[in-house]
This record gives C-alpha cells, structure tokens and sequence, in this order.
C-alpha cells in the first residue's frame, strides 16, 4: 500500500524547563500591562514599534536568545526563543521594532556572517539597539523574488548598489537592511543564480526612504531607493552569486512562527472576555477557532523542533503559514460579523476588532502568498 | 529525541501486509461483516490485546501500537472494533480483573434504564462491558451478549451501531471508579479522532495517487494549478488534525490520562479533527470527480467514514461547544493559559 511520507514533524513532549521562562515572560507581561506600558493590540509584530519596550525585553535577556554569549548573547535554546515569542504574540505585546533583527538578522548572521559582522551587529541587537529591515520585494518582484533589478557593481573596496526596494517594514526607524541584488546578468536558464546578499546602512547618503501609507493611514512599510549607495567589501552577506540559496534556507523560520497564527489572538481572547461578561452570546464559532490555534500552536510548536534538529521543514513550514494566516483573519471576520452600530461590547475590543479586519489582507500576503505557498506544499506531495 | 508516539516500521509491516492480503479477498462494494476469519488470523498474531498486560496474555503494548493498528485497518477499509476491543472493553476488563477469555468485546454506558444506544459492534460481539450509575459511583460487570437485548442499528457505513437492553436489576456489578469512566469517555473521543486522522491521510493519498495518474487536457490533474491548491488544502488539514490528536493522545499516554486540562485537548483534537474532515472530503471528491463517487472506487471507504466517525462519541458541534465554554469560562486573560499550559 503506498502511503505519503508525513510532512509535518511528531508532536513533542515541551522541554518543562521552559516553564519558568514562560512564568517569567506571563509576569512582565502582567506587570507592563498595569503598569500602562502598552495595551494588548493585534499584528504588533508589524505595526507596534516600541523601542523603550523592546530595551525592556533586553534588558531580561529577550532578545536575541540564541546568540552565543561570545557576541554578547545569551546562548539558549531556539525553543526558549520560541517560549518567549509566543507568550510576548499571545499577549498583544509591541514587538515591532526588534522583530526582524530577533526573528531574521541573528539566525542568518549565524550562519552566514563573518566575524566581523557577528561582532559589530549582534551584541548590538541584543541589548535592543540596533534595529533591522528585510530589502527583498521590489515594485516588479513580489512573489517572483527572482526578478529582482537591483543591480550591485562592483567598485574599488566593494560594491555599489542601484534599485527599488518597497514594503520594508520600518525601514524609517530601522539602522539597517539586509538587500538582494543582482551581482549578474540574468540567465534565463537559471534564473537564481547571480544573486547576492548586502547589509545596508540606513542612514547614509545615496539612501532615500519614502513613506508607502497604509490604507488606515499608518505608516509602517517604505520604499526605499539606492542611487549608486556604496557597500564596503566586508558588509557583502554570506557569498556573492548565493543570494538565493541564502534567502530560501530561512524561509521555514520565518514561515512557521507564532506571528503566522496569532497576530489577532487578542481578539479571540477579547470574544473569550466578552461572553465571559455576556456581553456577547456563546458563540461556537469561538471554541471552533481556539481548537484551530491550539492545533497551529502544536504544529508550528514541531516545526520549531525539527528546525532546531536541522531537519528540512519547509513544507511543514508553508503548511503553518497557509493554515495559521487564514486562521487569523478568519478570527477577525467572526468578531466582525457578531458586532454591530449597537453593540454593548468593551469599546477597546471593539478598536481591536477594527484594527484586525484592517490588518487581516496582509495576513495571507506577507512573507509568501499563500497561493505560492500551496505550490510549495503541492511540491513536496510530489504534485509538481 | 525519541519520538514517544512513534512504532517500529516492522510492526507496522506487518499489520500492512495483513490487511493487504485481506484487502484482495473483497472489493469497495461488499457490505460491512464482521470477519471471523481476520479476527482469528489477529489474534493468532497478538494483535487483538495489543495492549492488555503480558500477564494476562496481552501484547504489552500501548496506544502508540494500538493506534497504528487502528490506523492500519483504515488504511485497508477493514472495518473490525479493534479498538473497542483492547483499547475500551479490554482495558476495563484488565483494570476490574475480571477473566479475560478469548471472546470480542465491546463496552457501553447504560442509562438509568438500562439502555445504550449507538452501542458500536454489539450485535457481533460475544460479550459485552456494560457500565451504569447508581447514586454517586459506577458499576460494571462483563456480561455476555446472549444475557442482553440487542436492537441492530448501523451508521452511515454500515457499521453495527446497536441499541444494547439490560435488566439493571439482575445485574451483578463491581463499582468502577469514576476517574475510569472519566477517561472511557475520552478514550472513546480518541479512538475516532485517530481512525479519521487515518481516513484523511487515506483521502490525501488518494487524491494525490489520482491526480498524478488521471490525464486531462493532455497533461496529469496535477499540473493544474487549482488541482494542486486543493490537494495542499487538504494536506494541511490533514496536518493540523493530526498535530491536535497526536498532542492529545501524547498528554494522555504520558500521565496515564489523568493530564490537567486532558478534557480541553480531546474536545480541541475533535474541534480540529471534525472540521478538517469538511474540508478534506469535499476536496477529495471534488479531486476525483464523478469516479469516485461511485460504489466500486475505494475513494468512499476514507471519506464517508471520516463522516461517520467524527460525529461518534459526540458531535463536532459538542467538541466545539466544549472548546467555547472552556474559553468563555476562563475568559480574556485566561485564554492563552488554557492553550499553553
């Protein structure tokens, strides 16, 4: 009898020693909260940009988790990491602001940074100092990141860089981004290779960052213009023409955390409280999405532990992605339809739920649509 | 690490090529029966116990084994009440001590009148654990069949889902404690979420099987994009329903079901198990078109099964609701604590 090899890894017994890091994190938490320090919001990870909080979290050894203590880190595990992202998601926390450089810039600079760059960027992100953006997307490479046109020529003590770069989020605060450009000519035959990875310091001349304004009127993504910018040799990131291989290795982190099921968790915890109180009416729909994030949590939750394995885990990956965006924009559209004009509800549930329906068209966009994504799993089911 | 839920390969190719031999001797269209010939051939095999103590002439397994045993059945569209058997009557048969004969079981809870309906395999059974209430506590007592009333039902496959009749007056029964009865209900809950996690994966091997092989337009289903989103769909689903079961199962099979909060797993298991089968057995069908909606494709083994089961043992609806109250009850700040305990 033929039968598919499972795609997604065994669910584990959870490491108990991450059961005081969890109280921790649910106790800073509890205490920033009264303190009025932030109020739980939705897609903070994107739209929250808090540097004094993310110091905070510094400050506590949460950022930056997996960096060896030799570059100022703090040499846990990437399920303690994960402990923590969770519970900080769960909670509606600001994260913005070291959300790339804690999620993206430490396990790349990991692995593929020289010593020189681990040494001058990572003590810098853990102690909240230092923030990042990603420079993939351009205006005509979306989800066919191998068209990109940004051109890197090389020039006496490095490379100078020429293109577009769009949908960087926080690029306006942020002190640098991590861009891949073309260090060839493109070979219709492998469209992949001659691409290169660059770190690009924000703040200098050649640089300009223009606001792309959300339809709510926020500003969180830019576009950003390189006009001939100079990249010295030794910030050129990992190899030059293995640009693609570089960005693809990571995609399974990015794909399969926390932020893909729980960026409006705390709208599913604003319904929970408000049929508590009676103020809505028990709705199954509720216990139908709380089961949907209990079971994402589980997968992604093996993700994390194959990855931590170095065991291959994209389609597991694009399996989290597809289910957990869907899942937390359906959590905003069920909150949205049992309100209305006289709702009795808590008028900050209500801003929250405003604030999902707004953010939930991104959910299945960012970070791979989910129609790339299906062609992902359909590939790994031997489909194509 | 070592995976806790995991089976040796061998074990498992050996319930294969079991139900693999079984499988040529009848088609997709022949009726549900109970097998006396493949019961005896698993018996034979030590497969029946699977997980009674060695002691008393079991396999010394666990519900890893069982479950892949189980899994293994669905695989082959063998309808038997394994799991009935060993996992829910053998395992009270074992806890109560009473004599463990070479007869099938299968077990119900009585009503206050000493009725059961939607007993699962109880016409064809040779005795049966009946439980009942009376004040605070539970009795049991092993009875064989021919001391009951049977009324034969089916489900939606054509599996025995009878309504059992016992005198409670005549019956003799030793007192069960509840955290026993506690956990048959849960294991109940269990079995059918892994026998339709098995009747999904069986969905998505055929539809993937179908895709690649059926030549439309000149070229496989597969290479249609649209084709290729509806089968990742219902990997996905597939996935996720068994993420939630083997998290369930895995919590109960580490403390012996007594796990804080196991209730919530199983009701989330069966919230995630239930609504995947929605998803998987339209796509499936809609994968394969018109040939599988027919008698003799295998296709209807895995997807009105997974139908039938989910809704056994409580609706996908009352997992639902037992998800909601559970999460209204605790409300907003309690919510994640209930998901990540």
């Amino acid at each position: 009898m033929r039968t598919l090899p499972r795609l997604v890894p065994a669910v584990g017994v959870v490491a108990p020693r991450t059961a005081t890091l969890r109280a921790d994190v649910r106790g800073f938490l509890a205490e920033q909260r009264t303190a009025g320090s932030f109020a739980p919001s939705v897609d903070g990870w994107l739209s929250q940009w808090d540097e004094s909080f993310s110091r905070a979290l510094a400050e506590r050894g949460w950022i930056g988790m997996t960096v060896p203590e030799e570059y100022g880190g703090h040499g846990r595990s990437f399920l303690e990491r994960y402990v923590v992202t969770e519970e900080l998601l769960a909670g509606g926390a600001p994260v913005a602001a070291h959300w790339i450089a804690d999620r993206q810039i430490v396990p790349s600079l990991l692995k593929y940074g020289t010593e020189e760059q681990k040494r001058r960027y990572l003590p810098r992100i853990v102690h909240g100092e230092c923030f990042f953006g990603i420079g993939m997307s351009e205006p005509d490479a979306g989800s066919d990141l191998a068209s990109v046109r940004t051109r890197a020529t090389r020039v006496d003590g490095g490379w100078s860089l020429t293109g577009t770069k769009v949908w960087t989020s926080g690029a306006h605060r942020a002190d640098a981004f991590i861009v891949l450009a073309r260090t060839e000519a493109v070979d219709a035959e492998r469209r992949h290779a001659g691409l290169s990875q660059f770190i690009v310091e924000l703040r200098q001349p050649g640089v300009e960052i223009r606001p792309v304004i959300s339809m709510t009127g926020a500003h969180h993504f830019n576009e950003v213009f390189l006009g001939d910018v100079f990249v010295p040799g030794e910030m050129v990131f990992g190899e030059i023409g293995r640009g693609w291989q570089q960005v693809t290795s990571e995609l399974a982190f990015e794909r399969s955390g926390p932020e893909r099921f729980l960026s409006t968790f705390a709208v599913l915890a604003g319904a929970a409280e408000e049929m508590r109180s009676a103020r809505l009416e028990p709705d199954v729909t509720l216990g139908r999405l709380v089961a949907r994030v209990a079971g994402l949590r589980q997968m992604s939750t093996a993700v994390a532990g194959a990855l931590e394995r170095q065991e291959p885990a994209d389609v597991a990956a694009a399996m989290v992605k597809v289910l957990g965006t869907t899942t937390e924009g359906d959590i905003a559209d069920f909150a949205d339809v049992l309100l209305g004009d006289e709702s009795g509800c808590d008028p900050a549930f209500l801003a929250l739920v405003a604030a999902a329906v707004d953010q939930r068209p991104g959910f299945t966009l960012r970070g791979g649509t989910n129609e790339i994504l299906r062609g992902v799993i359909a590939r790994g089911l031997g489909l194509r | 690490m070592r995976d806790i839920l995991s089976v040796d390969e061998d074990v498992i190719d050996l319930m294969d090529s079991v139900f693999t031999d079984h499988q040529e001797t009848r088609t997709p269209s022949d009726p549900v029966t109970f097998d006396a010939n493949l019961w005896d051939q698993l018996a034979e095999l030590g497969l029946v116990r699977l997980t009674g103590p060695e002691d008393r002439g079991g396999g010394g397994a666990g519900w890893p084994e069982a479950t892949a045993l189980t899994s293994a059945a669905v695989r082959h569209g063998v309808r038997l009440p394994l799991p009935e058997h060993d996992l829910l009557a053998g395992n009270l048969v074992d806890e109560l001590g009473f004599d463990d004969d070479a007869g099938v079981r299968t077990i119900c809870l009585l009503d206050d009148r000493g009725r059961a309906r939607h007993v699962p395999w109880a016409a064809t059974a040779d005795r049966i654990v009946v439980v009942w209430q009376v004040g605070e506590e539970h009795h049991a007592a092993d009875v064989p069949v021919t001391a009951l009333r049977i009324d034969p039902g089916f489900n939606a496959i054509g599996e025995p889902r009878d309504t059992v009749v016992a005198d409670l007056d005549a019956l003799d029964g030793v007192v069960v404690p509840n955290d026993l009865v506690d956990s048959l209900r849960l294991k109940s809950a269990m079995v059918r979420a892994i026998q339709t996690c098995a009747a999904l994966d069986r969905a998505l091997d055929l539809s993937v099987l179908h895709a690649t092989t059926r030549i439309q337009f000149g070229r496989p289903l597969a290479a249609h994009q649209a084709v290729q989103g509806l089968i990742a769909d219902i990997a996905g689903e597939c996935a996720l329903a068994r993420a939630a079961t083997e998290a369930a199962l895995l919590a109960a099979v580490t403390t012996d079901w007594s796990a804080p909060g196991l209730e919530l797993r199983v009701a989330v298991a069966r919230s995630c198990v239930g609504h995947a089968a929605s998803i998987v057995v339209r796509n499936a069908h809609q994968v394969h078109g018109a040939i599988g909606t027919t008698r003799e494709h295998s296709l209807h083994e895995c997807t009105r099964a997974a139908l039938a089961w989910r809704s056994e043992f409580g609706s996908v609806h009352y997992w639902d609701q037992q998800v909601t109250h559970a999460s209204a009850a605790d409300g907003g700040s309690g919510l994640w604590e209930l998901i990540a305990r």
